[in-house]
């Protein structure tokens, strides 16, 4: 979600992976393994990691639909498709939030890990749905 | 559109993560980490080792030399470094105990923002009062060489005068413009981006 080119994908992937092994002799347990993993991984994509420049190619909405339909021609596919592409358009901490809730993360440990209460994590997260909702019906 | 039918929707079938094995994994890890932190961590420590090798040398040179106007010059670029150093030290030491597990992305944006502008700031201010500096050591090491009563007498002259404002001046912009282009080129465009964020959780 957070790099659409494969190879800065890797990247990005490969930095994670880092960042978890040198963490890990510092995690004392006080949080959730999963909060505190998400927290490294959403650091390292959002704040930490210096890609080097590449030339990002742009996606239309349109061109996701074609992509769709010639690879699946499946509704529920194409819901994916297009929430997936719906979210990659939000600024990069609406992405993180969104990433967050969708993986079922409770609104507690989303407010935990952005550093923002959990009444900010409510608001927001109903801004985010709206704007989803118009990129994925407009 | 409510959260729960998102979720479903995203819980639905996809072009999956494919696991990495033991090997893919090992792999990485032996990889040079594209971190901020990290490259920060780099520069600086280069930037120490190459003032402690300058640093070593210069009082290697100017343990030889008699006393007079050079090895106090060389002594007091010498003190110049020492302050470097403790400066890179301490910078190394906040890098170092940087641990993006203990902070929330908030705290971390901050944090980083704070490193990496006091980073650019120690630059542009020391390089802004040491570009006068050298040039005045520059005009020292000149008199030295021509001896004091010419090189004042020359320094009277009108034409000498205008002649080193212009160079003087031509030096300062010179330097300042790509010691600035330099760090904008290196770290700028993140700085923004950071600051683009913080301000984006603030909201």
């Amino acid at each position: 979600m957070y790099e659409h080119d494969p190879d800065a994908r890797n990247d990005l992937f490969q930095e994670i992976v880092l960042q978890l092994w040198r963490s890990f002799p510092s995690f004392r347990g006080e949080a959730k393994i999963t909060t505190w993993m998400y927290r490294i991984a959403l650091n390292t994509a959002i704040s930490g990691f210096r890609k080097q420049t590449r030339l990002v190619k742009t996606e239309d909405l349109q061109e996701v639909h074609m992509n769709i339909s010639d690879a699946w021609g499946d509704d529920r596919e194409e819901d994916f498709q297009k929430l997936q592409w719906a979210v990659r358009q939000l600024p990069e901490i609406e992405r993180a939030m969104i990433m967050l809730a969708l993986e079922e993360v409770p609104y507690d440990e989303i407010a935990e890990t952005i550093g923002i209460t959990q009444n900010n994590v409510r608001v927001r997260m109903n801004r985010i749905r709206e704007k989803l909702r118009k990129l994925m019906c407009p | 559109m409510e959260l729960e039918e998102l979720k479903s929707i995203w819980k639905s079938s996809g072009p999956g993560f494919s696991p990495k094995n033991e090997a893919e994994i090992a792999q990485m890890l032996k990889g040079n980490s594209q971190s901020i932190v990290d490259k920060l961590k780099r520069s600086v420590w280069f930037e120490l080792i190459f003032t402690l090798v300058a640093g070593i040398s210069l009082l290697v040179y100017a343990l030889t030399l008699k006393s007079g106007a050079l090895k106090w010059t060389s002594v007091s670029i010498l003190i110049l470094f020492v302050g470097y150093s403790f400066y890179y030290i301490k910078k190394l030491t906040l890098l170092v105990n940087y641990n993006p597990a203990d902070e929330n992305i908030r705290v971390s944006l901050e944090r980083l923002t704070d490193n990496l502008s006091s980073y650019l700031r120690f630059y542009k201010r020391s390089y802004t009062m040491l570009y006068p500096i050298y040039f005045v050591l520059g005009l020292l090491f000149v008199a030295m060489e021509r001896g004091m009563d010419k090189f004042l007498d020359n320094l009277s002259q009108p034409r000498t005068i205008i002649y080193l404002l212009v160079i003087g001046l031509v030096f300062f912009f010179c330097s300042t413009w790509l010691t600035n282009w330099y760090l904008k080129k290196l770290y700028g465009n993140h700085l923004e981006k950071l600051k683009g964020l913080l301000h984006d959780i603030k909201q």
